[in-house]
């Protein structure tokens, strides 16, 4: 017997309390003169006696009551052994866990011979089955009792770049002994890292018919080196050096100095030695990066030493392509906003976009669809044939801004989107001076990074009647300022006031370099993805339109991931392996997806013996110390203390009640 | 009004006995019907024939002239009697478990008894004892009597335990005249010893009334928990005593002794009366009126 809350059996101590309360406080009678003791005799004494006999009954009732009560709190247990019948069926599944950091030292190795020895000492019979897992659980055989199957699944066990998961191991083994219905074994082979045990422990629970076994393959932390991360822009559109920043760490390692280096495409860069502090992380810039055009593939690797290579290198890739040309459509009497609006693309470092400006005149042949995007700024007419040709290359999947101001001011209908103009709203002397932008739709693409417009003026704008389009921002008085309309696949954002400084004083804040580069961005359709993504997770291969064109995916060793079926429908991709992925969009767009292992898995540090004891009793009723063949149950005898508190309760009071009752008329 | 004025702790708040004593008797009386027993003096009895030797004066010539028969005219006379109150002092008198112990109560009962003895021109007498006479009033009519009787009522006071046989052995010599004996005590003894002693003043042809005061508490107690009783007669004496002895078998005890008194008293042509401290006082003058009827 057990308690899983021992010290509230000090609570037993509350027994001495009845006992002061009947044999100490009930003997102190009070004197009490009476005008003649004729009537009374001796034996009122043994009267008094069997008083206090019958007042033992009651007080060992509550000394019961209390000590349960304390018992009750201490929640005791039984251990009862489990007959070997008890878990006859018993199926025995080897976990073999193929983390990325079951590399470091051949550990894999160990994990599979270990399981084969297992194996082989299975009584004839049994049934077993193998898996590998590391943040997703692959069965490697079925359930079964042929050994030479078991031997040959152990065997098939390859190691991978995935992370450890132990919370996805136990959701699957609560999956598998429910799906069961058998008392499962689980022998895990693995090294136990802490970075794999879940933030919630709950997600680590098992069934009760679950009894888990770990085999610690590593019994203390692996010092090991790693390039934890890099910082470079994922396109380049000049031959400028770029820059590199990475951060190299290391986990459980001493004070040192590491050479990393810079590759692209397997040649060398740059070299830097780096003073790595104790267990600690260090920052290294490389200025020299010259990225050729195309697809590049580039690495920062440190000559670590250590037992696990495989994390001692972190891809990333970079393109290098000329910028992409967007029309700007303007008044040819009006500079300004052409001025502000290349000013403030070019302030914003984004050199993706080249502008051509062309006046309203000069539009009629332009063929808009070989530009990134259009910006038409608040021009009187726009030739029809040039308005017809912008509406079939937004439809088309190309994307317009339209500014409205002053020359907009005749027009009842805003060019290419076909929104209704209702009219102008003026800033004028009466009333406000001028109109603040209220109410901005942070998620939008076009202020998602920047949206404190609050100092911007706004004198003047065109108040759109924006239907079932998207209103992005609003002036105070309600007037929609920022409207996104879609049109086909592509999108018309509407600026309901100038890009200059007359009707607004925009491009002179700080705010507007932002709005005109996230603008850029999203109607130019600038993928400003990470350089580097992990394994495990997800890429996006076409748009749900874009249905029957195939995909086609290299992966790192150079392998199509997808059959032709596939290809033809398969919507995403699940990086499962370090290096480069080779993407050929149906829409003709190539990329090269850089993917490296989840650093998590460089942290060496295996968990506590205390956890993994925890981890087993999550099984409630196996113990974590009865690996035995019949293995240990604890039976909770909480339900019958709190049924013996009851019936003592009862009793109390009954007893209570007829031996204490207090004479109402006694003064 | 009537019972207010007889409550026994209205009573013990007034000062006075004498004042006490005229409260409860004069409302008392006042309280009461017309009675056939009371106010008696020159009242008709009955005629009677002559014979030889009667007393002529007593002939009602009336008759003799109507009826030429000599028949004598018979009177009530006056039949004043004597009364003679034994208070007991003893120790247990003391006991009292409310506002009123029980030498209190039996205070204001001697004094209303000789009040009403007084207004009745009855010769009232007063002996206190306890284990001895303490203090002895002849009955008398004389004036001032009513005072003295008073007086040495209020100046009675808690004595030492209760011994009969040596006061009524002593007093007995004091009884010249036959009359009303009122025996006002608690009389913690043994009833056939009570009997024995107070016996030889009924043989002498008194009227003897036993007074057995008890204070409610004795008569039913009532405890919440075991109490260490002290007894008041015998500091010494001490005894631990359950509520539930207390409840039943002290009172089948005390019943028992109440009855046995009573029967015995009875037996011996003593009236008896259990006198409840915690009951208006009328009750017991109403009892001392019954028995003061077949005196007249």
């Amino acid at each position: 017997m057990g308690f899983l809350s021992p010290w509230f059996l000090a609570g037993l101590a509350a027994v001495g309390l009845p006992i002061w309360l009947h044999l100490l406080r009930k003997h102190k009678a009070q004197p009490v003169p009476f005008s003649s003791l004729m009537f009374f005799e001796r034996r009122t004494q043994s009267s008094i006696k069997h008083r206090r006999l019958r007042y033992l009954i009651l007080l060992a009732l509550r000394m019961l009551l209390l000590g349960l009560l304390a018992l009750a709190f201490a929640h005791p247990y039984l251990e009862r052994k489990l007959l070997p019948q008890s878990r006859a069926g018993e199926v025995t599944v080897f976990a073999i866990d193929n983390s990325l950091s079951m590399r470091a030292g051949g550990l894999l190795e160990r994990a599979k011979q270990m399981a084969k020895s297992e194996v082989a000492a299975l009584r004839p019979g049994r049934r077993a089955q193998v898996i590998e897992f590391g943040s997703r659980v692959h069965a490697l055989s079925e359930v079964t009792d042929d050994r030479a199957a078991l031997d040959a699944a152990a065997d098939a066990v390859e190691a991978s770049d995935d992370r450890t998961s132990f919370a996805e191991l136990s959701r699957w083994l609560r999956s598998i002994a429910q799906s069961l219905r058998l008392p499962v074994r689980v022998l895990l082979y693995s090294d136990m890292q802490q970075s794999g045990m879940p933030a919630n422990f709950n997600d680590l629970r098992l069934n009760s018919d679950i009894r888990l076994e770990p085999h610690p393959l590593a019994a203390q932390a692996t010092p090991n080196f790693t390039v934890e991360n890099v910082i470079a822009p994922r396109r380049v559109y000049s031959g400028a050096k770029t820059r590199v920043l990475a951060t190299v760490a290391g986990f459980g390692t001493a004070k040192t100095v590491r050479t990393v280096s810079l590759m692209l495409n397997g040649r060398l860069i740059e070299s830097k030695p780096v003073a790595i502090p104790e267990s600690g992380r260090a920052a290294v810039e490389f200025q020299s990066l010259d990225v050729p055009y195309g697809r590049n593939q580039g690495a920062v690797k440190i000559d670590a030493g250590d037992a696990l290579a495989a994390d001692d290198a972190f891809y990333f890739s970079v393109e290098r392509a000329d910028p992409r040309h967007a029309l700007f459509v303007h008044d040819p009497g009006n500079a300004r906003d052409l001025l502000y609006f290349r000013t403030a693309l070019e302030a914003s470092g984004q050199s993706a976009f080249a502008i051509d400006a062309a006046g309203t005149d000069q539009t009629a042949n332009v063929a808009p669809s070989q530009y990134a995007f259009v910006v038409i700024s608040d021009v009187g007419a726009v030739p029809e044939s040039f308005e017809r040709s912008l509406r079939d290359y937004v439809r088309g999947g190309g994307s317009v801004l339209i500014a409205l101001g002053r020359s907009s001011m005749g027009r009842s209908r805003v060019p290419v989107a076909d929104l209704a103009i209702q009219g102008t709203r003026y800033a004028g002397r009466e009333g406000d001076l001028f109109q603040s932008a209220a109410a901005l739709d942070a998620s939008h693409p076009s202020i998602q990074q920047n949206n404190r417009w609050d100092d911007v003026k706004f004198f003047q704008a065109v108040r759109v009647d924006p239907g079932s389009a998207r209103v992005v921002a609003r002036l105070t008085d309600d007037t929609p300022l920022v409207i996104d309309a879609p049109l086909g696949a592509g999108h018309i954002l509407i600026f309901a006031s100038t890009l200059d400084n007359v009707a607004n004083d925009f491009p002179v804040h700080a705010s507007f370099v932002p709005f005109v580069a996230q603008t850029a961005g999203y109607l130019g359709h600038l993928d400003a993805g990470p350089p580097a993504v992990t394994v495990g997770s997800f890429e996006e291969l076409r748009d749900p339109r874009q249905k029957g064109a195939a995909v086609d995916v290299l992966d790192p060793k150079g392998e199509r991931v997808f059959s032709l079926a596939e290809a033809a429908a398969a919507q995403n991709l699940q990086f499962t392996m370090e290096g480069f992925y080779d993407i050929h969009r149906p829409n003709g767009r190539n990329e090269l997806v850089a993917v490296n292992a989840d650093r998590r898995e460089s942290d060496l540090t295996p968990a506590a013996p205390e956890t993994l004891r925890l981890w087993q009793n999550t099984a409630s009723g196996i113990s974590a110390d009865g690996p035995g063949e019949g293995g240990r149950t604890a039976v909770s005898l909480w339900w019958y203390v709190m049924l013996a508190v009851l019936a003592c309760v009862i009793a109390e009071s009954l007893l209570g009640n007829r031996h204490l009752s207090v004479d109402k008329e006694a003064p | 009004m009537l019972q207010r004025f007889l409550d026994p702790a209205t009573l013990n708040s007034i000062a006075g006995l004498d004042l006490i004593a005229k409260t409860v008797v004069d409302g008392f009386v006042a309280g009461l019907h017309r009675s056939p027993d009371f106010g008696l003096s020159q009242e008709f009895a009955e005629y009677r024939a002559y014979t030889q030797g009667d007393d002529l004066r007593h002939v009602d010539w009336n008759v003799f002239a109507r009826t030429d028969r000599c028949y004598l005219k018979r009177y009530r006379g006056e039949t004043n009697t004597q009364l003679l109150v034994l208070l007991d002092t003893s120790a247990s008198m003391g006991y009292g478990s409310h506002s009123v112990n029980k030498l209190d109560y039996s205070r204001f009962l001697a004094a209303s008894l000789c009040y009403l003895a007084h207004v009745q021109r009855d010769a009232a007498g007063l002996i206190v004892f306890d284990q001895d006479v303490t203090n002895y009033i002849a009955p008398s009519t004389r004036q001032g009597q009513l005072f003295r009787l008073l007086h040495a009522i209020e100046r009675a006071e808690t004595g030492t335990r209760t011994d009969f046989t040596r006061p009524f052995v002593h007093f007995q010599n004091f009884l010249r005249r036959r009359g009303m004996v009122v025996v006002i005590s608690d009389f913690y003894e043994d009833p056939a010893l009570i009997v024995k002693t107070v016996e030889p003043l009924r043989f002498r042809g008194n009227e003897v009334i036993l007074f057995h005061l008890l204070d409610p508490q004795e008569i039913a107690p009532r405890f919440r928990e075991p109490v260490l009783l002290v007894d008041m007669e015998n500091a010494g004496a001490t005894l631990e005593v359950s509520p539930e002895y207390a409840r039943h078998e002290y009172r089948a005890k005390i019943d028992a002794h109440i009855e046995a008194l009573r029967s015995q008293a009875l037996g011996a042509g003593m009236d008896y009366f259990l006198v409840d401290t915690g009951r208006p006082l009328d009750e017991g003058l109403r009892e001392y009126l019954s028995v003061r009827r077949g005196m007249l």
